[in-house]
């Protein structure tokens, strides 16, 4: 072995390369491999502290770096990152698709057990088994039936399933099967199956009856709801419960305990904080910068005066005081005031107030208007969703809904704000707190002074339709400013003793801050083991028995020929004459024995297929392109494979691990100590530990020498072998899209780490015959958490991701493409999301580095870039920051090349 | 604006600070830019291995205007004077047709007067006043055959050739085969109906399988024309220009450092390109530029044709500017009140509201690209995903007011560049209900529309999961019956 050799990858790849005259590249520097393998294995960049530590670490290199990657392997965002690959080549989508797109709100599961899964480096094999079959093959384990969500992770077209026209059913349901056996074999054969729905495949050796075969396999699935721990609980039910429990009992009260402690922790960290907040609140509630204060102050009392400015009112119909209040008949009373004495640009509607009906629907409590009423800002009730607030305007183009509650009894005096933020932003609040959720909407409408007023009652000019409010009005403010929720709870006089969840971090040190996060990242995801273990309604396989499978003539539904059993490929028994594609099973077998078969048949060790399939798949998230660079399709319109030895070695070594390893107990302790994992762990105790462990496969492709070469380019090597296909040097790699969302938040120190769970919503929606989504920029830290976690609706793609080649989820992708747009840039030098970061950036520099302007630049190139700023750097950035802002700085970091690729 | 595909420098200063209405103010674009004001679009090349024309194209561009819902044939383009004969009687025959909702009711006459139009004798109804003055320019099929008579697959097929999600759009093969004659625009433009999306939204302008990059972008033609053009939030002309040198900087000097990658390049440009783009987009959609002449010709000044004149008109512009290709939806998605041609309850109804809005400004496109000599080399679409029955949607033996979704037989036209202009092509049956002569699948549709853009529709492929993906999958002829 030469020196350059680390272990037998490096022979493969050394002996191409020397083949074609190529030599490769020295050993990338330990900033560089830190980037490099740390976005690698978790998508998201290493923290400062973590790169000093390499990069201090006084052992060899080869002991540094393996201490590394066995600290990454381990982490729980290594199965969050893998799983986003995974789900990516699944297609994997939480609504129906087609027309009616309806929402899945039980899909989220099984992303969570793809993620505890690859975490738990559960051995291939059977996490290949589970997904295609195990409901029937550990029907009492609930985490078994939601690893089935991959059988319907695709679109499903309800308008086409559930039409009048058997015929025509009858052709949805064949293409709805040839997108589930085109994806089965694609997945995890590379082999594209479904290309011999109506002739044999014109050029693997796949026939029309091996696709028909492949049909009758899967024939028995349709996609629905259920309850994934059925069977544990009939189960638990019965006496026999100790058998069950046995073998897991144990671990389960280890991880109950560890949970309890956690959230013991948790509330210890946050309870302090919670009670300076109250304090704080109580101490300003008072004198403070007091309730803030308005630009004009409306009491009703015994006269429609502005008691601040000059706005006073004027009754119009039968608008009336009566007992200190503006009360409003819904028919043609309302309140005008003079017109604006200022301009009116960022703005805070507040009124107290009751409602004589629930059902009304438009009027409006109060409302800046233009003088003729053509344009307006409203705090309008009913209008577009019965019982529920909104903020009204001109033709609806600053209006979302907010999808607050509705409100639950009429009469009843309550406090609602609108508060309206120069990006566009605008807030609803109700009695003090956030009602629903803030929105960014199309731009903030400015108004003009002598050329606005504002009204009572009425949503804008001229009176009439349901433009009018039934009820009264105690009290109103108006503010030229954006009220901060804190200042809105004031005011509100409701200064209770709830406390945000962002409230509190948002006191928190950097220190505490990084604490609680540790603290949430291992409660959330106990909590998530726990789900699984315990089981849930899920969206999964949901089998019915098929008639039996017949051939279709040219795909013909109307031309059905022979009947046939499940089978695999026929092509497949070449390289294995033991192996059989026939599953001996007849053509009316149950569905389940269909699928444990074509389950098995996958996973046997002699399919020759199975483990090439995945360690190329594997190899290809590490060098950005496979060893064969088509990782859905082995067949002869695939690529050929550039070190194909390397890749039957790799495929050999994932079945049968020779290689020696420093031995990471430390990796094989994670799988015990984890908590409940009974639906995580191999239903038979394997003999070895690391057959079928795709961790094992990371570590080596990690630390080859092949791995850790500089991506620095040659112009010799570049002229023999410009894509780089020999790996003479590491190919450097852009951020994909949710890498990128998820580090501006790290980079920001926003990130919520909170794993598993319901996703977060980042569009609006509503459903009216079809279901809709809108995208929005959402504001808050549960919607910080990693992109993994977005609800991935196919109609409502966030746009932000959609610029950086994010698939759509409704078709397998092997490989992302890498486009360079001008709409890119765009998005990220003026996207919301973008700006707030690049503030959020800047603030926490500010926290961390107190007032020292060269501190908070280096740390900034710390975090963003793993280095320090040069000295002329540095320089160039403190003119900049002293003429514009730190924040201004960070936007430009967020947008440089060096940010978004890595060497 | 005179008839240029290329924009050559137009900064002129007032007209340019009437485009840029917020936040990032002109004169930063123009110092971003770095020059003198010249705003000068370059071609980006076909990402296709046999990259065309594969022959003389006939077209270089198209407008697509995709009517969502359904449009009736036999109350448009598609005269049955049968119909009239057999009005209220029953269809005839052994084989119940097999129809999305089930009820076969009674046949139902045109509900529109027909008339032979122009110098061509086209029938066209009363139902399209307007585009019946223009019967000349149009070639009608009036034989097309989809393959499901479900909304969103026969969509897709329409639009993708395939029924199911995830395959890449007409819009986005061209941008992906043609390349673009600018780029400072996107090559692919959509223009919604403002009324909605249609039913999948973005779906319906996904690139599928094939580059981001060729996505449709969607641009409104009220209010900001496309996201994140200018930023969020103001930044100050000073700190924007002060950005963009620093961040060229930081970017050069990285790129110094990787001996001048080419990817690394392309995204340093990129940022030119965008700072183009905020130039060029609030140009283009600066419809207020036009004579008041072109707005009534459009249509604008009417509230009832306003929204799709804005959309044709902004379409005409963004061809003029080397856009490829651009699509106007007519109607949204399935909701109620209804907003697209699915006229289930009553045809008259809503064919009235839906036509009433596009037919002047469609018209008045075909009229504006003729006198512009646009049409020379600019192909004009006009499509639905199927269309409607003869009888009503009612029970056996009623006569209804509504009809149900007929995928058996419909119309769709051209017109433009390389066509047969005032020729109806193919026939239904006596009634309307089913092609019968020179039978039309969306696949010859879009061989033939490959064909006049200069594409074979066999040789335009990509590769995806195991075979060379086609707009027209595996089948397609060329209808040359249309072509001069």
């Amino acid at each position: 072995m030469t020196p350059w050799a680390i272990n037998p990858i490096d022979r493969f790849v050394r002996a191409k390369l020397e083949a074609n005259g190529l030599s490769p590249s020295p050993p990338a520097d330990r900033r560089t491999l830190i980037r490099r393998v740390t976005f690698d294995l978790i998508g998201m960049p290493p923290m400062p502290a973590d790169t000093d530590s390499f990069v201090s670490d006084p052992r060899p290199d080869d002991a540094a770096y393996a201490a590394l990657v066995d600290r990454l392997l381990e982490s729980p965002h290594y199965g969050e990152r893998w799983a986003r690959h995974w789900l990516d080549v699944i297609r994997f989508g939480e609504s129906q698709g087609f027309e009616r797109d309806k929402l899945r709100p039980n899909s989220w599961p099984f992303r969570d057990w793809v993620i505890e899964a690859l975490n738990r480096d559960m051995p291939y094999d059977e996490f290949v088994r589970l997904q295609i079959a195990g409901d029937v093959m550990r029907p009492d384990d609930p985490a078994a039936v939601i690893a089935t969500g991959f059988l319907v992770a695709g679109a499903y077209d309800e308008v086409g399933q559930t039409q009048q026209s058997a015929a025509m059913k009858a052709v949805v349901r064949q293409d709805e099967l040839e997108d589930l056996v085109g994806v089965t074999s694609q997945t995890f054969l590379g082999l594209t199956a479904h290309c011999a729905r109506c002739h044999d495949h014109k050029f693997d050796p796949i026939t029309q009856v091996d696709y028909y075969r492949f049909v009758a396999a899967l024939d028995g699935v349709r996609h629905g709801e259920r309850e994934s721990s059925s069977g544990v609980a009939r189960a638990e039910s019965q006496t026999t419960a100790a058998n069950q429990h046995s073998s897991r009992e144990p671990v389960d009260a280890r991880g109950s305990e560890r949970l309890a402690e956690l959230k013991r922790q948790l509330i210890a960290l946050d309870e302090p904080v919670r009670e300076r907040v109250l304090a704080a609140r109580k101490a300003e509630a008072r004198p403070r910068p007091a309730p803030p204060q308005p630009i004009a102050r409306w009491d009703f009392d015994d006269n429609l005066a502005d008691s601040i400015g000059s706005l006073h009112g004027t009754a119009h119909g039968a608008a009336r005081l009566e007992d200190g209040r503006l009360v409003l008949d819904g028919r043609d009373s309302f309140v005008a005031t003079a017109p604006l004495a200022n301009d009116l640009k960022e703005k805070t509607l507040e009124v107290w107030g009751s409602l004589a009906s629930l059902d009304q629907r438009g009027g409006a409590a109060i409302s800046v208007e233009t003088l003729d009423g053509n344009t307006f800002d409203a705090i309008v009730f009913g209008e577009r969703e019965a019982g529920q607030w909104m903020a009204g305007s001109n033709g609806f183009v600053r209006t979302q809904s907010f999808s607050g509650p509705r409100e639950p009894v009429a009469d009843k005096l309550m406090h609602v704000a609108i508060v309206y933020y120069a990006d566009g932003t605008i807030t609803g609040y109700r009695d003090g707190k956030l009602y629903g959720t803030a929105y960014r909407s199309a731009g903030l409408q400015s108004f003009s002074a002598a050329k606005a007023h504002v009204v009572f009652g009425l949503r804008h000019l001229p009176v009439g339709g349901n433009k009018l409010l039934a009820g009264a009005i105690d009290r109103a403010q108006l503010y030229d400013r954006a009220l901060s929720a804190d200042e809105i709870a004031a005011s509100a006089g409701v200064l209770g003793d709830s406390v945000s969840e962002d409230a509190i971090i948002a006191e928190l040190s950097p220190e505490l801050r990084s604490r609680r996060n540790k603290l949430v990242l291992e409660l959330s995801r106990l909590e998530t083991a726990e789900r699984l273990r315990a089981g849930r309604v899920c969206y999964a396989v949901l089998p019915k028995q098929p008639e039996p499978t017949r051939v279709l003539d040219r795909g013909d539904t109307r031309r059905p020929k022979e009947v046939v059993a499940a089978g695999g490929i026929a092509a497949c028994e070449a390289n294995a004459a033991s192996l059989k594609s026939d599953f001996g099973l007849p053509p009316d077998a149950p569905e389940a024995e269909r699928r444990v078969k074509l389950a098995e048949w996958i996973t046997d060790p002699r399919n020759p297929l199975t483990a090439r399939v995945i360690a190329n798949r594997l190899w290809h998230y590490h060098f950005g392109v496979g060893i064969v660079d088509t990782p859905n399709d082995f067949g002869w319109n695939g690529g050929r494979p550039s070190h194909a030895e390397l890749l039957d070695w790799l495929a050999a070594e994932l079945m049968e691990p020779v290689e020696s390893r420093e031995l990471k107990v430390d990796g094989e302790k994670q799988h015990n100590s984890a908590s409940g994992d009974s639906g995580l762990q191999p239903s038979t105790l394997n003999p070895q530990p690391f057959r079928f462990r795709l961790k094992h496969l990371h570590r080596l492709i990690v630390t080859s020498a092949t791995y850790r070469q500089s991506s620095r380019s040659s112009t010799a090597a570049a002229k023999l072998d410009a894509g780089n296909r020999l790996l003479w040097r590491k190919s450097p790699q852009r951020l994909d899209a949710e890498t990128l969302r998820d580090t501006i938040l790290a980079v920001a120190g926003e990130l919520n780490p909170t794993m598993g769970g319901p996703g977060f919503q980042d569009f609006r929606t509503h459903t009216n015959n079809s279901q809709f989504y809108d995208p929005i920029d959402p504001i808050g830290y549960s919607f910080a958490r990693r992109s993994i976690y977005r609800t991935w609706v196919r109609s409502g793609t966030n746009p932000l991701l959609d610029v950086f080649d994010c698939p759509d989820p409704s078709t397998t992708t092997p490989r992302r493409a890498l486009t360079t747009t001008p709409l890119q840039a765009l998005a990220l030098l003026n996207d919301s999301f973008l700006l707030r970061m690049a503030d959020r950036f800047a603030e926490r520099l500010g926290g961390e580095e107190a007032t020292d302007v060269g501190k908070q630049i280096d740390r900034a190139h710390e975090l963003a870039f793993a280095r320090h700023a040069t000295p002329e750097e540095l320089a160039a950035a403190q003119r900049f920051v002293a003429e514009n802002s730190l924040a201004a700085y960070c936007r430009v970091l967020l947008n440089s090349n060096e940010f978004l690729y890595v060497d | 604006m005179p008839n240029s595909k290329v924009l050559t420098p137009l900064l002129d200063r007032r007209q340019f600070f009437s485009w840029v209405r917020t936040g990032l103010g002109g004169a930063t674009v123009l110092s971003l830019l770095g020059r003198d004001g010249l705003v000068r679009a370059d071609t980006t090349l076909s990402e296709a291995d046999d990259a065309p024309p594969h022959h003389a194209p006939r077209a270089t561009r198209a407008i697509h205007i995709y009517l969502c819902g359904g449009l009736s044939h036999v109350d448009s383009f598609d005269y049955k004077p049968e119909l009239v004969k057999y009005h209220g009687k029953p269809l005839e025959g052994d084989e119940k047709p097999d129809v999305f909702f089930g009820k076969v009711g009674l046949l139902h006459k045109n509900i529109w007067e027909f008339k032979q139009r122009g110098e061509s004798g086209l029938w066209v109804s009363e139902l399209f006043p307007n585009l019946a003055c223009v019967a000349d320019e149009l070639t009608v099929i009036r034989s097309m055959f989809a393959e499901t008579s479900n909304h969103t697959p026969a969509t897709f097929q329409a639009n993708t050739g395939f029924r199911l999600n995830g395959f890449p759009v007409m819009g986005s093969w061209l941008s992906y085969g043609l390349g673009s004659e600018c780029d400072n625009l996107p090559s692919f433009v959509v223009l919604p109906d403002p009324r909605g999306v249609p039913a999948g939204g973005s779906i319906n302008w996904s690139q599928g399988f094939l580059p981001a990059r060729h996505q449709g972008v969607s641009l409104k033609t009220q209010g900001p024309a496309i996201n994140n053009l200018f930023p969020a939030r103001p930044i100050t002309a000073r700190t924007e220009v002060a950005s963009r040198d620093l961040l060229a900087e930081i970017n050069r000097r990285h790129l110094e450092e990787r001996d001048g990658s080419d990817e690394l390049a392309a995204r340093i440009k990129s940022y030119e390109l965008a700072a183009r783009m905020q130039l060029s987009v609030p140009e283009v959609s600066d419809l207020a530029s036009e004579t008041a002449a072109t707005h009534q010709l459009y249509g604008i000044d009417d509230a009832a044709t306003a929204d799709a004149g804005r959309q044709c008109l902004l379409a005409r512009r963004l061809l003029e500017r080397g856009v490829r290709f651009v699509q106007i939806f007519s109607g949204g998605a399935f909701s109620s009140p209804r907003i697209n041609w699915d006229g289930h309850e009553d045809v008259q109804a809503n064919h009235t509201q839906e036509a009433g809005r596009i037919d002047k400004p469609v018209a008045g496109l075909l009229r504006d690209l003729r006198q512009r000599g646009m049409l020379d080399d600019t192909l004009v679409i006009f499509s639905t995903e199927f269309g409607r029955t003869p009888f009503t949607q009612s029970d056996a033996g009623t006569l209804g007011k509504g009809r149900d979704h007929n995928q058996y037989g419909f119309s769709v036209w051209l017109a433009g560049a390389g066509l047969r202009h005032g020729l109806a092509y193919g026939a239904t049956d006596e009634f309307g209900l089913k092609a019968v002569e020179d039978r039309m699948d969306w696949y010859d549709f879009h061989a033939t529309i490959l064909h006049l853009l200069g594409i074979h529709h066999e040789r335009l492929t990509f590769y995806h999961n195991g075979i060379r993906r086609r707009l027209t999958n595996v089948h397609g002829r060329v209808v040359r019956e249309l072509l001069t």
